[in-house]
């Protein structure tokens, strides 16, 4: 009898929930990247029309931010990311099954195939530089100049790039930028001149990441309901 | 039984003192819940702390218990503007 309630409730693949971790271009067959992902589950790609999402079976639950979590997160991404050009999709997208993800990606295919043009062979790096403790008081003229040399600098070998959000009082620079993957090597000896140039600066080059500053695509309401 | 509010009195311009007292109290509170429980402001520090960390600044057990700390006064903050403390609530319809 407990056998059997148990069998009745234990779900299959299909009605388990789902996590996506980024979307790729369509595989002609499902491709599994390990056990990478939430308690270990497999991670693995489903199909819908020419996008692979990429998913692991999960029960479905909020995802709060988590640093844990986040790392597991990145890490599949990492993965994925070695061998496909990746739509990068926000930490904590869970679905509460393959139906509703479908419903989600028939919703966002447009913007997610606009997307893929963006992402072709291409990555995200970033660029932090930050005002060491003696020297927080720098005017803003200068902060100015400096940041302008950097993005000087910088443009001419990325495809594009964003400035983001200054969180610090000591930041004197945060930016994005979008790189051709056979442009890394060209991209890191111009931040090497950099620093050499402003070698009493701390300056944090970091990547490569999914292009996730570049993609914007909110499909369902809610800060942490939608691809982006 | 009759309520008369701070509010109505104040657009008729009648002061009472006590009522007067009360409300810039009212002021001050919500303001210093606006300004200690502000998410944005939170998140900023929480970021500032993790680039901290990552250039050397902080090592990883100042790191964590500063984290921990500004977690915890997120959360916080999050349900504070969730319960929107600091705004009156008209019970009498």
């Amino acid at each position: 009898m407990v056998r059997r309630i148990l069998n009745a409730e234990k779900k299959t693949p299909e009605s388990l929930g789902k996590y996506v971790y980024c979307v790729i271009p369509y595989l002609k067959e499902r491709e599994s990247f390990g056990n990478l992902g939430f308690n270990a589950e497999e991670v693995y790609t489903l199909d819908y029309r020419d996008l692979a999402p990429v998913v692991s079976d999960v029960a479905y639950r909020d995802y709060a931010v988590d640093e844990q979590e986040v790392e597991v997160h990145r890490k599949v991404v990492e993965q994925v990311m070695k061998e496909h050009s990746v739509i990068p999709v926000a930490y904590g997208m869970a679905f509460k099954s393959k139906k509703l993800l479908q419903i989600a990606m028939s919703a966002g295919y447009q913007a997610m195939q606009k997307a893929e043009q963006v992402v072709d062979c291409k990555v995200e790096l970033g660029i932090k530089v930050f005002l060491p403790k003696d020297q927080e008081n720098m005017s803003s003229t200068t902060r100015g100049e400096i940041s302008s040399n950097f993005l000087q600098c910088l443009k001419a070998v990325s495809a594009d790039f964003k400035n983001l959000k200054l969180f610090s009082d000591r930041l004197v620079m945060n930016s994005a930028f979008l790189v051709d993957k056979k442009s890394i090597d060209n991209f890191s000896d111009q931040v090497g001149l950099l620093k050499e140039k402003y070698n009493s600066l701390m300056v944090q080059y970091s990547g490569p990441w999914p292009a996730y500053n570049f993609v914007d695509i909110h499909i369902l309401g809610g800060k942490r309901r939608g691809f982006r | 039984m009759f309520f008369i509010d701070d509010l109505l009195l104040r657009s008729l311009g009648i002061s009472l003192p006590g009522l007067d007292m009360i409300w810039t109290l009212e002021q001050i509170h919500k303001f210093a819940l606006k300004g200690y429980y502000n998410p944005d402001k939170i998140k900023n520090q929480i970021k500032e702390t993790r680039l901290l960390y990552e250039f050397g600044e902080l090592n990883r057990q100042e790191y964590e218990q500063r984290n921990s700390e500004l977690m915890h006064k997120l959360d916080m903050a999050q349900k504070v503007m969730e319960m929107d403390i600091g705004s009156k609530m008209d019970i009498l319809g």
